[in-house]
């Protein structure tokens, strides 16, 4: 709980900071605006967290959300029902994920090397098959799944909110999913003990890709159209999530509960500045400036309890 | 062995790629391409050779992209506003740099955290100081000649005096890493730390020393591609830090550590450079480097991991052969690819045409009315241009054209400081430029294809805005990038007008989009809370005005509107709903017919300096003032008309 620890102070010094100096921040419609726009980077960084406890990284997803987001607007302009469109992209991450397992698991290449590879291809596959125009003239049922704009903002938050926490909770209980912190705690040790590792890894991401794919429907369908360069920079901004809320990068340590905290952390920092009427070109600095403070404060932390331990 | 069997593969790999391409890349197989080509590398090469023994040793720098635009805006802006002499700005820049590379040594080294989060952190933080100290507008231009010689020059008319730094450095690393203890010392560590550390190797110092190398590397990398490119701004080298990486992981370094070399390195690199310019020789457009820089980068990895795990005895050979077949069919295939597609001794002229940014909605468009162009011509149409917002890249792409002699040059200019020099090196070796959308300094191109200037647009987009406030009040301004020469220019002229004509307006923010029309939304949503007296959002880069309307319908505030530049397809339901109530902007597609109608006419010598008028195909008579070619006033689209385009 230590590390969970130190990004809640972080955020709620923030919150703290915001309470007395823009109490607007609170407001009932600011919190919904925050958790919607948020949606996607949620999901990603929960497939993330158990990429990242695998002992492995996945930079491709930001390059795969774009194009599963465009997949997802040709079926549905096509003709297709929502469900079906949302199925097929969630189906088509699985199989982009799969790809980037079976390198990784099957050829035992490392997946810095081989996302990084699929990240570049994917990305600039997508530029070449769309010449950059958007999915546009799509059906009316494909915002917000044809439900209406409030039934599909509480439909949109009751999945992501039902899939991370389900996800929670298979997490701490289910003994597949420990594997999965056997594996990257040590993947020698855990192929003793029994545990498929390399299955393990590449189902990890298969479920990283599906979760993408999911992430990118959940999110597109908040609009009319679908643009061809979604997700730009969506890889570190789970990354930096994930390891925010205290997962280890070498896996085996993390939890999922540090990642939503990750999440709403690097989430609040920009409407933050805002609210705060400060200039949008010291933006990037602050955010990477609170990166760092999170995790000398978990070093410094760390320190003291060896000191008095 | 793994590692020579590595380095034979990928020489073979890339003698092929130079051997197809010297058939399919006009001008290819030159000494004077093979220096350029030298030249464009020199920057990633540096910052290459650097991250080697950070890769090494098992730890990563992901930052070596944000210092370098660190560097250059501190260098920039001491020498310019600092009044500091050039020299001693050189050497405040490496400070810098050292100092960038001293903070990820100290938290990687002394405090021993994980070099991937750190340099994470400071991917952000270096360029978000160096956007903050330029508010990301801010750009340091007009260094003396005797600095710029440093990138643009050269040495016996052939020679570019930063290849010399870069072999240099090269040699230097190459001792560090393989002959001298220190290399020793990180080799152990990315093997096994611990062990390391039990071998009296002082892990601590090794460590801090390959990060603050990097951060050195960085920072001279940040000078020669101010003095390459004429400009340091706070978006220099956007992306560098994975196209490193990628050179040196595709060399054989391991990226668990303890292997590695600067020899492979430099073949990595070379594969990734000579790849890109050959494409770029062989008019094949930029994403196909991205394909097939990914493909290569799997093949040579998967090549030597399954040679890892491959018992000795296994022929190594046969991977290199398989890998070896399959570049050659994808050679194959590119050539006949691009085999030109005219008749037997009919010779069509080579126009090429360069958007700001491929990707981009509005150059879309641009792009069907100059593919008409050509084809009413009979001409072939060369369209390429950055996939990212680095202002280098522009120039990379118009040495290439230059060296690969296209008979007419038409480039919408993102950065007119940083390209002027390389068009007026086209003019000398004889090719005629045109510039539409943006312009050039004049003297580097000869006519501007000129659909409404900066002021122009500035103005009309300030009067749309306080005509639909009612002349009182206060409204907002969502942009591109914050670092986008255009929109800054424009809202130079929108702070001009208002000063000058509409006291009871006020501009109450001014909010990026980064050209993401989910970033406009979210903005959008913010600034409506944040600042409720804001009626009217101005959205000034074409995917926000979308984003900003369904933000604004989305948050039912009947009180506001949304106005701006964008294309008439993406606004026509926000239109009609009441929400957008204007757009403005030219006929996209007949600019993109225009800039092709002038570079063919310069280049079949029937436009030539002075001349009062162009016919331009179905655009009839167009007229010329001074050397601006004009297109016409800016289109005001609202819902009476916006069902009439369709662009």
């Amino acid at each position: 709980m230590r590390r969970e620890a130190s990004v809640a102070i972080a955020w709620a010094a923030l919150l703290i900071v915001l309470a007395f100096a823009a109490p607007g921040f609170f407001s009932a419609g600011n919190l919904r605006d925050l958790l919607l726009a948020n949606v996607s980077t949620l999901l990603a960084a929960s497939g993330m967290t158990l990429v990242i406890l695998a002992g492995e990284i996945d930079i491709s997803i930001g390059s795969m959300f774009a194009v599963l987001a465009v997949i997802a607007g040709l079926i549905a302009r096509a003709g297709a029902p929502m469900p079906l469109a949302a199925l097929t992209a969630a189906g088509a991450g699985a199989l982009l994920g799969a790809a980037n397992g079976g390198l990784v698991a099957g050829m035992r290449m490392p997946s810095i090397v081989v996302t990084l590879a699929t990240m570049i291809l994917w990305r600039n596959a997508l530029n070449w098959a769309t010449g950059g125009a958007w999915i546009e003239n799509l059906p009316s049922n494909f915002q917000w799944f044809g439900l209406g704009q409030t039934a599909g903002e509480v439909f949109i938050l009751t999945v992501a909110a039902v899939l991370v926490v389900a996800l929670g909770w298979v997490l701490k209980n289910i003994a597949a999913a420990r594997a999965v912190y056997a594996t990257g705690a040590g993947a020698e040790s855990a192929r003793l003990a029994g545990i498929p590792v390399r299955r393990v890894v590449f189902w990890v991401f298969v479920w990283m890709g599906a979760m993408t794919g999911l992430a990118a429907v959940l999110d597109a369908v908040r609009f009319r159209e679908v643009q061809s360069n979604a997700g730009v920079g969506l890889e570190l901004k789970a990354i930096a999530a994930v390891v925010v809320g205290g997962a280890s990068i070498t896996g085996g340590r993390g939890t999922l509960l540090g990642t939503g905290l990750g999440v709403g952390l690097l989430a609040s920092i920009g409407p933050a500045l805002t609210f705060l009427h400060i200039s949008p070109s010291w933006e990037k600095a602050i955010q990477g400036a609170i990166i760092l403070a999170s995790v000398v404060i978990d070093f410094a932390r760390g320190a003291e309890a060896r000191k008095n331990g | 062995m793994a590692d020579r069997n590595h380095n034979l593969a990928l020489a073979g790999m890339l003698a092929l790629e130079m051997a197809v391409f010297s058939f399919t890349g006009a001008q290819f197989l030159t000494v004077g391409n093979a220096f350029e080509i030298a030249r464009l590398s020199v920057e990633l090469g540096l910052l290459s050779l650097a991250l080697t023994p950070v890769i090494v040793t098992g730890g990563i720098d992901l930052s070596v992209g944000s210092l370098l635009a660190l560097v250059a805006v501190t260098f920039g802006k001491l020498w310019r506003d600092g009044g500091l002499p050039l020299g001693w700005a050189v050497v405040a820049a490496l400070v810098v740099g050292l100092a960038g590379g001293g903070l990820n040594a100290l938290l990687i080294a002394r405090f021993e955290l994980p070099p991937l989060i750190v340099t994470l952190g400071t991917y952000s933080m270096f360029r978000g100081i160096a956007e903050g100290l330029t508010g990301g507008a801010d750009n340091f231009s007009n260094f003396p000649p005797r600095f710029l010689f440093l990138g643009q020059g050269s040495f016996l008319g052939f020679v570019p005096p930063q290849t010399l730094i870069f072999a240099a450095a090269a040699v230097g690393f190459a001792w560090l890493l393989h002959r001298t203890v220190i290399g020793r010392g990180w080799y152990a560590i990315g093997h096994a730390p611990a062990a390391a550390r039990y071998g009296a190797v002082p892990v601590g110092r090794r460590l801090a020393l390959a990060y603050l190398l990097s951060g050195a590397a960085s920072a001279v990398a940040a000078l020669i591609y101010v003095a390459h490119v004429g400009q340091a701004k706070s978006d220099a080298g956007t992306g560098y830090e994975l196209l490193a990486i990628t050179a040196v992981v595709l060399g054989g370094t391991s990226i668990f550590g303890g292997v590695g070399t600067i020899g492979g390195t430099l073949l990595g690199l070379f594969s990734i450079v000579v790849l890109e310019g050959g494409l770029r020789l062989s008019a094949l457009p930029s994403e196909l480097t991205g394909i097939l820089t990914g493909v290569l980068l799997l093949a040579a990895i998967g090549a030597s991991s399954l040679a890892g795990r491959i018992p000795a005895r296994f022929p190594m050979r046969r991977v290199a052969i398989a890998g070896g077949v399959l570049a050659i069919a994808g050679g194959v295939w590119l050539f006949v690819a691009m085999r030109p597609r005219g008749g037997p001794g009919v010779r069509r002229l080579v126009i090429a045409v360069m958007p700001k940014a491929k990707g981009d909605p509005y150059f879309v468009s641009c792009r069907v009315g100059a593919e008409e162009a050509a084809a009413a011509l009979h001409a072939d149409l060369i369209w390429d241009g950055p996939t990212s917002m680095d202002p280098a890249r522009q120039n990379e792409v118009i040495e290439g054209w230059i060296t690969r002699r296209v008979d007419a040059i038409a480039v919408a200019v993102a950065n007119d400081v940083a390209i002027s020099t390389v068009l007026r090196k086209a003019r000398a070796n004889h090719i005629p430029v045109v510039t539409w959308d943006a312009d050039a300094e004049p003297d580097a191109r000869d006519y501007f294809v000129d659909q409404a200037t900066a002021q122009g647009i500035g103005y009309a987009l300030t009067d749309e805005a306080a005509r639909l406030l009612g002349g009182h009040g206060s409204f907002a301004i969502i942009t591109g990038a914050l670092t986008a020469a255009n929109q800054n220019e424009w809202i130079r002229f929108i702070r001009e007008r208002i000063a000058a004509k509409y006291p009871g307006v006020t501009l109450t923010a001014v909010r990026p989009s980064d050209d993401d029309r989910d970033k406009a939304f979210a903005e959008t949503q913010t600034l409506m809370k944040v600042y409720p007296d804001v009626k009217v959002i101005l959205a000034i880069s074409a995917p926000s005005v979308p984003g900003a309307a369904e933000a604004v319908k989305q948050s039912g505030r009947g009180d506001v509107k949304v106005t701006g530049l964008s294309l008439p397809n993406m606004c026509k339901p926000y239109v009609h709903a009441g929400i957008v109530g204007s757009v403005v902007l030219w006929n996209t597609r007949d600019l993109g017919y225009l800039a092709v109608y002038a570079a063919d006419a310069l280049a079949r010598g029937t436009l030539k300096a002075g001349a009062a008028r162009l016919h331009a195909g179905r655009l009839g008579v167009v007229q010329i003032q001074g050397t601006d070619i004009i297109l016409g006033p800016p289109l005001v689209f609202t819902k009476a008309n916006i069902d009439r385009y369709d662009f």
